[in-house]
């Protein structure tokens, strides 16, 4: 039989589309779920096939009759996964609840029934009445609070002849050993367990979910269970000693006995757990005791005092011990959300939350993504201007170097609030040096691991052969410190001391962890690039540009990522030019020069191809009033010297192979820039009429491909009929400034062509063709 | 509002060329928007893991395939993470996943929002090696033994809910299953 049934659950789960099955099949599961002497490992394969096929039509099954709490649980299980009828959900509610609330029969245990209420509340919180979630409530207190510290006593086993005397069970202890020292919690251990121990750690395990369900403001019912002997108004003055807190209505009083509890846990993590696995259990439970405060003072906001004074020791306690680097975020979000109003000075503890913690543990992977989820759940923070945690961004971007395929996505939408005109300058250098900072985070972390013998500094004058060496090395001390800066430092003359040590990094481009962040980092620039221009005024824009030029060629060397990154340069580029076209005129020094540099056609093309592109379509009186007639120019013949270097044939030696691309754009700037300064025309002309022999030369035809002489032939035929027509070449290439930002300023390459042959037809009728 | 929902699914393999597979899954809690959109969550989820281990595997420069050691090892230098879905993409709302890959499968726990990750992560890791140790060989056996994962789930993740367990009470609950069995 469990051998069919697990193929039939095989087949259900493997079929995309529901299964119908028979109904005398359906039912029979269901009869044989409920059968009392059913083997468990039956029961557990019908749940199964009545699960997956959910929504099931005939299905009968109802918790109402079933008093075995097990049965009740995996019942409970198909039930839940039937849909969304939230009157099911409801009645699984309702049963569990009633169960809970009576006397269970005989060997029968409430432990099985808690998940199930856990789960109904998470489906329906509606599910349950006020009276019930106050039932409830009241019982979660007990079970928290006064659960027995004497160990469970061993079932006895069924063929043995039981002893009488049972021998007396001790009491727990702590996870050290230790005699237990005040009530029972998760933490407690036994070598068994009573009824009521079980529920306590059942009863935790659910808590913060029914505090965040239930624990907020209760409504005022007529009927709400515990009618309680204080008047409301005088609930702020009761002392919470435990006598008076029986008066206290059900809610209240497990608030208070869930913050007690999550004293007495924050106190049990001070011990040393003998197991490693107990260890790890402590973190968790800090943790959560931490946040389970956290939550009670939102919503009773007269427990902030006694919370803020315990968590402030609690941190002092532990925020020297890197394994419990975890704690530290919820107990910085208690002091976000509550330390204004307790008064207390939080500033060491973000500033060691912000400083330290990256530094030293930003390999650890769990911690890099609870602390940028941290962030992204503050991000206000970020955006105070003097805050502690904006000054330490560098610092963040550490755990984004190290553990890159997890975090980007959540860096994509922390980047926004890092940005202003104050840090723009920084990020973008920073984002260019991503993936030189996760090989320096790496030589870091293999020279912290070398006996220290082998750490001392090494002799300035020997050059460094290997990255180890230089990070020992005096004068490359300070291009690492830069690189592992946890704050704003700013100023590019910081960033010009990388030159030699990202150098001597490139040992490291290879390896994939570098390789992940530079895959991170194109995006990243995008989207900087889409925010600054939302605030970027004048100053910040040249600021840009500029340092789009300089840093073009300073760049890890890693092929595919300079690639990349040359290329989304190079459209950001263009979007800077169109945001404030008076650039070109402003910035027109160190365009110039650029522009004028023939190698760089080789080393970045697309940007190259791109600034030359702007000058032919900005360096114009339509953007500038102060554009002269001497700059328009000077353009032009730095464009036109770069223009026959690179077209220049020379018959020994071989032709380097410049992107066609770049010949078109400067033949076509050099067009644009001479129908603005009519005298240059000639000049134009004459060069244009070359290109059919500089294509047709051997040494060209060897290099380029057909398609490729083609388009620079047919372009420079278009831009000579054009300047036959002088009047029309100035109207189409100075078109008026809104005109600019319609249809024209899409691709660079895309619409000129395109109008180009559209006048090129109307100067050369084709048979037929009828303008207009 | 969305149910808890801890899926398990195996997958494989790890490394390499061939579609991943969803071997075990378990949700608790209806599928809102259908059986058919669930299963390609739960696809879209091990895609992800998939994707998210091979990254990580390339990055601490690890060897793709370990051998599985003879006994039940806990898992402790098991490559694994934390990763987020957005909303909508693929569940409604925005869910994290915490994964652990041992030789030719890995696991993962979808947790909503306000779950203790830190108790996720440990909860996983125990699952795993448990489940490691049922299953052997690990990999498609799963497929013909859902009952097995079920035994566990029940017992270490009771519908879906995260249990604070010390090593006692994992004991004491695994006296109880072992006595449950024998009878």
């Amino acid at each position: 039989a469990v051998d069919c049934l697990q193929r039939l659950h095989l087949v259900l789960a493997a079929s995309k589309s529901p299964r119908r099955l028979d109904a005398r099949l359906v039912e029979l599961l269901q009869a044989v779920l409920c059968s009392p002497k059913c083997p468990e490992q039956i029961q557990l394969l019908c749940a199964a096939i009545l699960r997956e096929m959910a929504p099931c039509d005939g299905l009968r099954l109802s918790c109402h009759r079933i008093h075995d709490t097990k049965l009740l649980s995996l019942v409970s299980s198909v039930l839940l996964a039937q849909g969304e009828e939230k009157a099911a959900v409801s009645a699984v509610g309702q049963r569990v609840v009633k169960a809970l609330e009576g006397r269970l029969p005989e060997g029968q245990s409430s432990r099985y029934l808690l998940p199930v209420l856990s789960n109904v509340i998470s489906l329906s919180p509606e599910a349950l009445t006020e009276e019930q979630i106050n039932v409830v409530s009241k019982k979660m207190a007990d079970w928290l609070r006064y659960a027995s510290t004497q160990q469970g006593v061993a079932q006895p086993s069924g063929g043995f002849f039981s002893n009488p005397r049972t021998r007396q069970p001790g009491p727990v202890t702590e996870v050290d050993g230790a005699i237990a020292t005040d009530f029972f919690t998760v933490l407690s251990l036994g070598q068994h367990y009573t009824e009521d121990q079980w529920l306590n750690m059942q009863t935790f395990s659910m808590l913060r979910k029914w505090l965040l369900c239930y624990g907020g403001k209760e409504m005022n019912t007529p009927n709400s269970g515990d009618k309680s002997e204080m008047d409301r108004s005088a609930m702020s003055v009761v002392s919470t000693s435990s006598t008076s807190s029986r008066l206290l209505p059900p809610r209240e009083r497990l608030r208070e006995k869930a913050f007690e509890y999550c004293q007495r846990l924050i106190e049990q993590s001070n011990r040393q757990a003998l197991k490693k696995a107990d260890g790890d259990l402590q973190k968790a439970c800090l943790i959560e005791a931490v946040t389970i405060m956290d939550i009670i003072c939102k919503q009773d906001s007269s427990y902030v005092y006694r919370a803020a004074s315990f968590l402030k020791i609690l941190h002092g306690r532990i925020n020297g011990d890197a394994t419990y680097a975890r704690a530290l975020l919820p107990i910085a979000q208690f002091f976000l959300n509550h330390g204004e109003m307790a008064a207390v000075d939080c500033d060491a503890i973000y500033k060691h939350l912000f400083t330290d913690i990256p530094a030293q543990l930003f390999h650890n992977s769990s911690l890099a993504f609870e602390f940028v989820l941290f962030c992204k759940d503050n991000s206000r923070l970020f955006t105070e201007t003097s805050s502690i945690f904006r000054q330490r961004f560098p610092n963040l971007f550490k755990f984004l170097a190290w553990n890159s395929p997890p975090l980007i996505a959540e860096f994509v939408d922390i980047l926004p609030f890092l940005l202003d005109v104050g840090t723009a300058i920084e990020i973008f250098h920073l984002l260019l040096d991503l993936p030189c900072l996760t090989a320096a985070l790496d030589v870091q972390m293999r020279s912290s691991s070398l006996p220290s013998a082998e750490r001392a500094a090494c002799d300035p004058a020997v050059k460094p052969a290997t990255c180890l060496e230089a990070f020992r090395n005096p004068l490359y001390r300070s291009a690492f410190q830069y690189l592992l800066r946890h704050a704003f430092i700013s100023s590019f003359l910081t960033a010009r001391r990388l030159i030699p040590l990202r150098q001597l990094l490139g040992s490291l481009a290879s390896s994939p962890r570098v390789m992940q962040c530079a895959d991170t980092v194109p995006v990243l620039l995008e989207l900087f690039f889409s925010v600054v221009a939302e605030f970027a005024d004048a100053s910040l824009i040249n600021q840009l540009v500029v340092l789009v030029l300089q840093r073009s060629d300073q760049l890890y060397e890693i092929p595919a990522f300079k690639d990349d990154v040359h290329r989304v340069l190079s459209s950001q580029l263009v979007m800077l030019c169109k945001l404030r076209p008076a650039l070109v005129v402003e910035l027109s020094k160190e365009l110039l020069e650029f522009s004028g540099t023939v190698s760089n056609i080789q080393n970045k093309e697309p940007i190259f191809t791109h600034v030359v592109w702007a000058i032919g379509e900005y360096m114009s009186v339509s953007y500038d009033k102060r554009c002269t007639v001497e700059q328009i120019n000077r353009f032009f013949e730095t464009l036109e010297a770069v223009l026959f270097e690179v077209t220049q044939v020379r018959p020994q030696a071989s032709v380097p192979n410049y992107a066609p691309r770049a010949i078109t754009v400067l033949m076509t700037a050099l067009t644009k820039l001479a129908a603005r300064s009519q005298d240059l025309i000639p000049r134009v002309s004459l060069f244009l009429s070359k290109m059919r022999t500089f294509v047709q030369s051997p040494a060209v035809t060897s290099v380029y491909c057909e398609e490729d002489r083609e388009e620079i032939l047919t372009r420079a035929t278009e831009l000579m009929n054009l300047l036959k027509m002088p009047s029309v070449a100035q109207f189409v290439f100075t078109p008026s400034v809104d005109v600019a930002h319609t249809r024209f300023q899409k691709e660079v390459n895309d619409t000129l062509p395109s109008a180009l042959r559209i006048v090129t037809r109307l100067l050369e009728p084709a048979p037929g063709f009828v303008p207009g | 509002g969305a149910g808890l929902r801890a899926a398990v699914p195996g997958r494989t393999p790890p490394v390499g060329p061939g579609p991943c597979r969803v071997l075990y899954a378990r949700c608790f809690g209806p599928p809102p928007q259908g059986r058919l959109l669930r299963k390609e969550q739960l696809l879209a989820v091990a895609r992800q893991v998939a994707s998210h281990c091979h990254l990580q595997q390339a990055s601490s420069g690890r060897p793709a395939a370990l051998t599985l050691p003879e006994d039940p090892a806990p898992l402790h230098t098991a490559p694994g993470g934390l990763f987020q879905l957005p909303p909508g993409d693929p569940f409604p709302g925005r869910v994290t996943v915490t994964w652990l890959a041992a030789t030719a499968v890995a696991f993962a726990l979808v947790c909503e929002p306000h779950e203790n990750l830190a108790l996720a992560e440990v909860a996983l890791r125990l699952l795993a090696t448990r489940l490691m140790a049922v299953l052997r060989p690990p990999g498609p056996a799963v497929l013909l033994r859902p009952d097995a994962a079920d035994l566990l789930l029940d017992r270490l993740l009771p519908h879906g809910q995260l249990l604070f367990l010390s090593q006692n009470f994992l004991q004491a609950l695994e006296r109880d299953g072992a006595r449950r069995a024998a009878r």
